[in-house]
């Protein structure tokens, strides 16, 4: 049957366009049900036992809810004692429209066959599919929709029912209207909270429910604290005349009193308004899209220093005190120092997530209302309500935000899971992927499914479509324990006297077709995340460790990129094949290293890393002649218990020649690739760019040189390279180590970005014109679409829309730029966690370091040994402040009698802060130069418990 | 004569006419213009003539160009003018936007008295029409913005009761002949086209063919025009109206019934 679905629609021109679209119904739909003998399903998703321990419903049913109760309540919809839910797809459709990240939720929870979920198409059922009625709003006929379909599956299950087992539907929803209607047709129907505060057998679920808005009114007082927020048109029509602006809220993280507002502006030209008080923040959470109105310019005020942190227990009562606080930040600041201050008017664009954190147990016992703290101090603390205080306080939960009404000071939330208790190991690093937005759980089985079956082996048809490269000498080097091996390398000498150079890249675009749900999955990962003891995998283990790994004496699929170079290491020829290779050997970094010093060593594999050792080399000294920088930052590794997984010693991680060989040949061939895919596709080839810094970014560097005398030149990459390689002081051999982890801070981020989109392709650090990223397809997915590119250049592969879509490919690599730096973020902080887990292990340490930089009270010193920096503060709450004199242009600080400048040799304690349980820290304090009143006597370190040291 | 109202579903507003073995479609679509300067109040009428070669075989090619040429500038002539139809109220706001009704005759097959059975289908499509309501919000600076309302129930009808009706009235020796087919075409040598209102009153009268009329003939021929045109409107009326009244209930018949 063909029914038409008729709307109009505005065009961008301004025309007025009638769309109309056909719509075709048929009977073969089944109900899903195991109970239905009429439906001619092939497995049926819907049990036969439906039944729920619950006191209202006591007979077996199936659940339907209604688009606002999937939309709000998704967490309880996501346990896995709710089962036998029937998803309209009227449902499934408003989700769609409405929320993207709760469509994709509820499509996981469908899909997940445990949950007996099932998704019935009423839109193309015959019997359940209506037309909209005249006077009727698009709402009201999807409720009505949502209600024939009801009532549909409750005279199917009743015909067609066998045995009388008395099978039912409920209906869930929220709304008052619907449920009268609903009642008044004969239907089961209950609201959300209703029926789940009626499973017997599940009283935790109650805490899941988000608050729908009649439940608000009995939290809050009736006192307005807030402004109320502008509507959206007037917010629209505002900042469209000019008199509000939009922006992205930033919270401070050290004054919860104080924010900006971060207003893109035309072209380059961006700026930030600054917002103080609780009633200028009004309610904008970190992240929200907010619209904001200037101050006038008498009331600008000047952002202040103060460290503020919101502490008390529930402030509701106790305005006076918060007012107090207010007044303090208004300190009178110079005319100059005043920035633009401005108020939130209204919110356009909420960003809520769940956020991590742990709770504060009200006093009050009986009480459920608690507060909860967010790990991350920029979120506001959020009121909840639980019935599970008491096993949650030490733990680590996840809550999210429901709202937040004009007359509460706290935003109301509700408790979504535990993540475990607060200080172990598996509970943080969840908390730190979390608050990472790193994606990490398990692949689902819909990514699964496009995995190859195993035993896999090559076709011969894809034999024959390949160059078959099994028998030359290819080898593999990485760092120990490494798994997904990315990159192989081969060398051999060719008839005519020059060399052909080889580098094998992992073919995993074999594996990953594009758009099916394991490409998507791996687009939005973006990258493999390290963290220390834990690899987050882009694309599922059997690909990462086994299918793609390039692990040696296995056959494995490669992308080959293949030079033929005389021995000065100038390319003649370069051309690119999909290949076949066969591992010889997968050596680490140092095993590499001792083949090629043992002179007693002859066999291929040797004597083939020998040859690229040497051309790496060269390659190493053009790329430094044309002005490539060498900089410096310190890594540390972690030596691992074999057992309980702790960091027992720390180490910084070595450097060796193999190292910079591997390198060497990876630019080489990202260099080519690059210059490949950019000649053959000029408008969407996707690079990676690193722009020069700003000349100001220096200015730290600068005066830190000239400080010990040296003369650093910044005017370019070449003359930056060149001076700090001549920077040397006598006696101070560290000294340009320090230089040059004080340069790579002056840099900027190295972008992905799709070339039809930027004029600007230059890498600044590497000191080339172009280049991409080509070598790492296992863990990179910007890898994915090069080498997609690439095989589409050299006729491989064929290609696809989205490949040549230049907005898609800039939207793709923001996403990418996006996950890298969160991941590098998540890499910094798990490490910073092992560190305090190992000052934990170790007590106090005494150790030497140097100051990295001054600040106005405090220096930042690093040990070199741990790789560690911190903080060590002057001016601490309990004691009184020490004389301090902070001059800007040396920089230096002169305590009491002490002036410290950059670079100073100092000796610290180092030692764990586990004060707050939430932000644990190293604490560092100063024993030498020893000064009166501030620095602290020399701890006893405590002898190292004799360990057996498992892993050296 | 059969007529059909809303066969074709992308267009606003459209109509069949069978008048013989003459078969007529029109279509109306309306969309946002800008006002003519003259009549910055008014919303206006265009119109386009397709002569397909399905209708007649004379069409081919570009054989029906000048028929449907002739034949758009007698339509705009006879029902773009705000005694016809109330073009005011085509006015989105003066002087910036209004609508303009894109009227689309369709000639399916030719067997004489085309004007006629065109009128008659334009009048039903227009009574069909339904023009989607528009919001106009002004900001503050005066900007004007347009919005479409969300319920595709939500929309303007137009008063057709004014629409002339147009009557071809064939001088074929010393008589005249109304509702002429191909065949008594032929043996006309002049023709007068008059289009009358329910009123029965004259908006436009055109001589077509190449022969001569005298005066008393044609006011003879005007009178039997005005008789036979303003007999015309009532069932018309009716007949659209029932066929209103049936809402969703009635059966399509469409071109293949």
């Amino acid at each position: 049957m063909l029914k038409s679905k008729i709307f109009v629609k505005k065009t961008r021109a301004g025309g007025v366009m009638k769309i109309v679209r056909e719509h075709y119904l048929r009977d073969d739909i089944w109900c899903g049900s195991e109970v239905c003998a009429e439906c001619k399903q092939e497995s049926a998703e819907l049990q036969r036992d439906a039944c729920i321990e619950s006191n209202l419903c006591t007979y077996p049913h199936y659940v339907i809810p209604d688009t606002n109760v999937v939309l709000h309540q998704i967490d309880v919809l996501e346990d896995p004692v709710i089962r036998n839910v029937i998803i309209l797809q009227t449902v499934l459709q408003e989700v769609r429209h409405r929320s993207a990240p709760v469509y994709k939720r509820l499509k996981d929870i469908i899909h997940e066959k445990e949950k007996h979920f099932y998704t019935f198409t009423n839109e193309h059922h015959r019997e359940t599919f209506i037309e909209r009625e005249p006077g009727e709003s698009a709402n009201d006929r999807n409720d009505r929709a949502i209600r024939v379909a009801a009532k549909w599956y409750c005279q199917h299950l009743k015909t067609s029912e066998s045995d009388a087992d008395g099978l039912k539907v409920v209906l869930l929803t929220n709304d008052q209207g619907n449920k009268q209607k609903a009642e008044e047709s004969g239907l089961l129907v209950y609201r959300c909270e209703e029926y789940i505060k009626s499973l017997i057998g599940n009283p935790e679920l109650v805490d899941r429910l988000a608050l729908s808005n009649d439940d608000k009114n009995e939290i809050t007082s009736s006192k307005l604290l807030f402004p109320e927020h502008l509507p959206l048109s007037k917010i629209q029509a505002g900042i469209k005349s000019g008199s509000f602006l939009q922006g992205t809220f930033r919270a401070s993280r050290d004054n919860y009193l104080e924010a900006t507002v971060f207003i893109q502006g035309d072209g380059e030209e961006s700026t930030e308004i600054l917002l103080q008080g609780l009633q200028n923040l009004n309610r904008a959470v970190y992240q929200d899209v907010v619209a904001v109105q200037l101050l006038p310019r008498d009331q600008w005020v000047a952002p202040s220093s103060v460290v503020l942190q919101d502490e008390g227990a529930a402030k509701d009562d106790n305005e006076e005190e918060e007012d107090e606080e207010e007044k303090a930040l208004r300190i009178s600041a110079a005319e100059a120092a005043r920035k633009p201050t401005g108020k939130v008017v209204g919110i356009i664009k909420r960003n809520w997530r769940p956020f991590c954190g742990m709770l504060n147990a009200s006093h009050i016992k009986e009480s459920t209302r608690h507060l909860f703290t967010p790990a991350d101090r920029r979120i506001p603390r959020i009121r909840i309500e639980t019935r599970q205080a008491s096993t949650l306080a030490g733990q680590r939960i996840m809550v999210a935000i429901d709202g937040w009404p004009k007359h509460s000071r706290y935003p109301n939330g509700h408790f979504v899971r535990s993540l475990g208790s607060a200080g172990e190991k598996d509970t943080e690093q969840e908390v730190l992927l979390l608050e990472h937005d790193v994606p990490h759980q398990a692949f689902s089985q819909a990514v699964l499914s496009f995995l190859p079956e195993m035993p896999w082996a090559i076709t011969p048809e894809e034999m024959a479509r390949r160059e078959d490269l099994r028998s030359l000498t290819v080898c593999s080097v990485d760092p120990p324990g490494c798994t997904d091996i990315d990159d192989a390398l081969h060398c051999r000498e060719l008839d005519n006297g020059n060399v052909e150079v080889g580098v094998h890249i992992a073919d995993v675009t074999h594996f990953l077709r594009p758009g099916n749900a394991l490409d998507k999955e791996a687009a939005n990962r973006g990258t493999t995340v390290y963290l220390c003891g834990k690899r987050i995998d882009m694309v599922p283990e059997l690909l990462s460790s086994n299918l793609c790994s390039l692990r040696s004496n296995v056959e494995r699929l490669a992308f080959s990129c293949i030079w033929e170079m005389n021995h000065k290491a100038e390319i003649l020829k370069t051309r690119f094949t999909k290949s076949v290779i066969n591992s010889k050997a997968s050596l680490t970094y140092a095993e590499a290293q001792m083949r090629i010093d043992d002179t007693t060593m002859k066999d291929d594999t040797t004597n083939s890393l020998r040859a690229l050792n040497k051309l790496a080399k060269i390659l190493k000294r053009y790329r430094i002649e044309k002005g490539a920088l060498t900089l410096s930052s310190l890594e540390v590794r972690f030596h691992m218990d074999s057992e309980t997984h702790d960091p027992i010693d720390l180490q910084t991680k070595e450097l060796m020649e193999t190292n910079s060989m591997v390198e060497e040949f990876m630019l080489l061939a990202n260099i080519s690739v690059a210059q490949k895919i950019y000649d053959e596709f000029p408008d969407c080839a996707m690079l990676r760019k690193h722009p020069a810094p700003p000349l100001s970014n220096y200015d730290i560097l600068l005066k830190a040189a000239k400080s010990k005398d040296v003369e650093i030149h910044t005017d370019s990459a070449k003359a930056l390279a060149d001076s700090l390689d001549m920077a040397r002081v006598e006696g101070f051999p560290y000294f340009n180590t320090l230089l040059r982890i004080l340069a790579t801070r002056c840099m900027m981020q190295a972008v992905y970005f799709c070339s039809g989109m930027d004029t600007d392709f230059h890498h600044y650090g590497l000191a080339s014109p172009i280049y991409t990223h080509f070598t790492s397809p296992i863990r990179r997915y910007a890898d994915i679409i090069v080498h997609r590119l690439l095989a589409v250049a050299i006729g491989a592969d064929k290609t696809y829309p989205d490949l040549m879509d230049k907005q898609k490919q800039s939207a793709l690599s923001n996403n990418l730029n996006y996950r890298h730096k969160m991941s590098q973020y998540a890499q910094r902080a798990s490490v910073a966690f092992h560190t305090q887990l190992f000052f934990k292990s170790r007590g106090i340490l005494n150790e030497e370091g140097f100051v990295l930089f001054v600040r106005k009270n405090a220096i930042i010193v690093l040990i070199p040994k741990f790789g560690l920096e911190g903080t060590v503060f002057f001016d601490t709450k309990d004691k009184a402040a020490p004389h301090l004199v902070f001059d800007e242009d040396g920089p230096t600080l002169k305590v009491e009698q002490h002036t410290f400048s950059i670079f100073d040799r100092v000796k610290v304690t180092i030692s764990l802060d586990a004060s707050n349980i939430q932000h644990q820290k190293i604490r560092m304090s100063l024993i030498e130069p020893v000064i009166a009143g501030v620095s602290v006597p020399a701890p006893e370190v405590e002898p190292l418990a004799k360990k057996p040291k498992l892993d050296r | 004569m059969e007529i059909e109202t809303d066969v074709v579903s992308n267009t606003d507003g459209s109509a069949k006419v069978t008048l013989g073995h003459t078969a007529v479609l029109v279509g109306i679509k309306a969309d946002i213009g800008k006002p003519r300067p003259m009549v910055p109040n008014e919303g206006y009428l265009e119109f386009f003539v397709d002569c397909s070669a399905n209708a007649t075989p004379e069409f081919e090619g570009r054989g029906g160009e000048e028929l449907g040429t002739e034949l758009s500038n007698t339509l705009y002539k006879v029902f773009n003018n705000k005694h016809s139809v109330d073009l005011k109220g085509l006015c989105i706001s003066a002087g910036e936007h209004c609508w303009v009704l894109y009227v689309d005759v369709l000639l399916l097959q030719c067997d004489g008295n085309l004007y006629d059975a065109i009128s008659v289908a334009i009048k039903a499509a227009l009574f069909n029409t339904k023009i989607p309501r528009v919001h106009i919000s002004a900001d503050e600076e005066g900007g004007k913005e347009i919005e479409l309302s969300d319920d595709p129930y939500d929309c303007m009808r137009l008063n057709v009761e004014n629409v002339p009706c147009i009557v071809t009235l064939c001088k074929v020796g010393h008589r005249h002949v109304v509702d002429a087919t191909l065949q008594e075409k032929a043996c006309s040598v002049a023709s007068l086209i008059i289009s009358v209102t329910h009123k029965g009153t004259v908006t436009c009268t055109r001589k077509v063919g190449g022969g001569s009329l005298d005066p008393e003939s044609i006011f003879e021929m005007t009178k039997a025009g005005k008789r036979v045109g303003k007999a015309l409107h009532a069932p018309l009326m009716k007949l659209l109206q029932q066929e209103e009244s049936l809402g969703k209930t009635r059966q399509k018949v469409g071109f293949l019934g």
